[in-house]
């Protein structure tokens, strides 16, 4: 194999950096949603969000043809009262090479007013938008817990 | 006549089967079964939730559902399991109701039918019965639904120290309810008995409920 030269591996350097932004730093998995009752104005979709890149990022928007409206919320338990808020304006922060998990109980994506039956087996869209990644869409499973 | 040489040694004794250890060693093996099996059903249940030791009768309501009034008197006899929420919840609240659900699926079939699972709504506002009876049916068919007037509701919630109140959410979602995300399960004999705290999954319900229901 011959050895590039030093200005073609600055050249794929350079091609590889201009890739950020297409969400390829970003890898979420195992989303998923729990079959809500039809009658159920809203759902819940949960995840595990990666950030695979070297400086943090934030979530800062979803959204989903599925939800009339999709924010992040936060559930969250004091002295066994619980209650639930819309994330704040920065969204949900990633730290480089870390990871958060939206899990019941948690941090969840609110799919609010719910546009379809979430039925076991249904796969729905979301996109979420990070603010150093851009546009990531993913395949939300409709599953029991 | 003379003796035949006869070896001196005692005939080698073949390598006896170990029947004797075993006959030693099975009844040993199974006592010792017995005695940790025993052992094991002696000891007081692990709770999932907190217990309450005294008898404390839980207080009776009488609210509305879809198919008619529901008083927890009704159900003296079976367990009750109590829960407050409210069906614009997305997370929380199905989450139990799924867990609770899946308890039940748990148990036997006997059991089961001894297990009545009533869905307080802490947002009568929004929750009509006929909207509380879909929702909590989809769960299971045996749930109950419930609500009333806001003085009711919070004359129920009170007499069980169950605190909600509404909270801002955001433009798209209205207001959203806080509320103590307890299973509180009453006994045969109507009393409050424990308190499962959210989190507790179905497996953990599900020893509780067929503890007290022996």
């Amino acid at each position: 194999m011959r050895r590039m030269s030093a200005c073609t591996s600055a050249a794929l350097l350079l091609l590889l950096a201009a890739g950020c932004g297409d969400g390829s730093d970003i890898e979420v998995s195992g989303a998923w949603g729990r079959p809500v009752p039809a009658v159920a104005a809203n759902g819940a979709f949960y995840m595990v969000i990666s950030n695979k890149a070297d400086t943090s990022d934030q979530l800062e928007r979803v959204s989903s043809a599925a939800c009339g409206a999709a924010e992040l919320h936060e559930s969250m338990m004091t002295d066994g009262v619980m209650s639930m808020s819309p994330v704040g304006a920065g969204g949900i922060e990633i730290r480089a090479g870390s990871e958060v998990v939206l899990e019941a109980g948690g941090l969840h994506v609110m799919c609010i007013d719910k546009q379809v039956d979430f039925v076991v087996g249904e796969t729905y869209e979301l996109t979420l938008e990070f603010a150093e990644a851009g546009s990531v869409v993913v395949d939300v499973e409709i599953r029991e817990g | 006549m003379t003796e035949s040489p006869i070896s001196e040694e005692p005939a080698p004794s073949r390598p006896r089967f170990p029947w004797q250890y075993a006959l030693v060693a099975v009844p040993l093996v199974i006592a010792g079964l017995v005695f940790w099996w025993g052992y094991n059903r002696a000891q007081p249940h692990q709770f999932s939730g907190a217990v309450i030791q005294s008898p404390t009768a839980a207080p009776d309501f009488t609210l509305s559902s879809d198919t008619g009034p529901v008083s927890l008197s009704d159900y003296r006899g079976k367990l009750v399991a109590l829960y407050f929420g409210y069906t614009f919840c997305p997370d929380i609240c199905p989450t139990t109701l799924q867990d609770v659900a899946d308890a039940i699926e748990i148990l036997d079939d006997g059991d089961a039918t001894d297990v009545q699972l009533i869905f307080v709504t802490v947002d009568p506002a929004r929750d009509t019965a006929e909207r509380l009876g879909e929702y909590v049916r989809h769960f299971d068919e045996s749930f109950l639904g419930v609500t009333g007037t806001e003085e009711e509701i919070g004359s129920v919630a009170t007499l069980y120290g169950i605190y909600y109140r509404a909270g801002e959410g955001s433009e798209a979602t209205g207001y959203l309810m806080e509320h103590t995300a307890t299973l509180l399960v009453i006994d045969r004999e109507g009393n409050l008995k424990e308190v499962i705290p959210f989190g507790v999954d179905s497996d953990g319900i599900a020893a509780d409920l067929e503890y007290m229901l022996r």
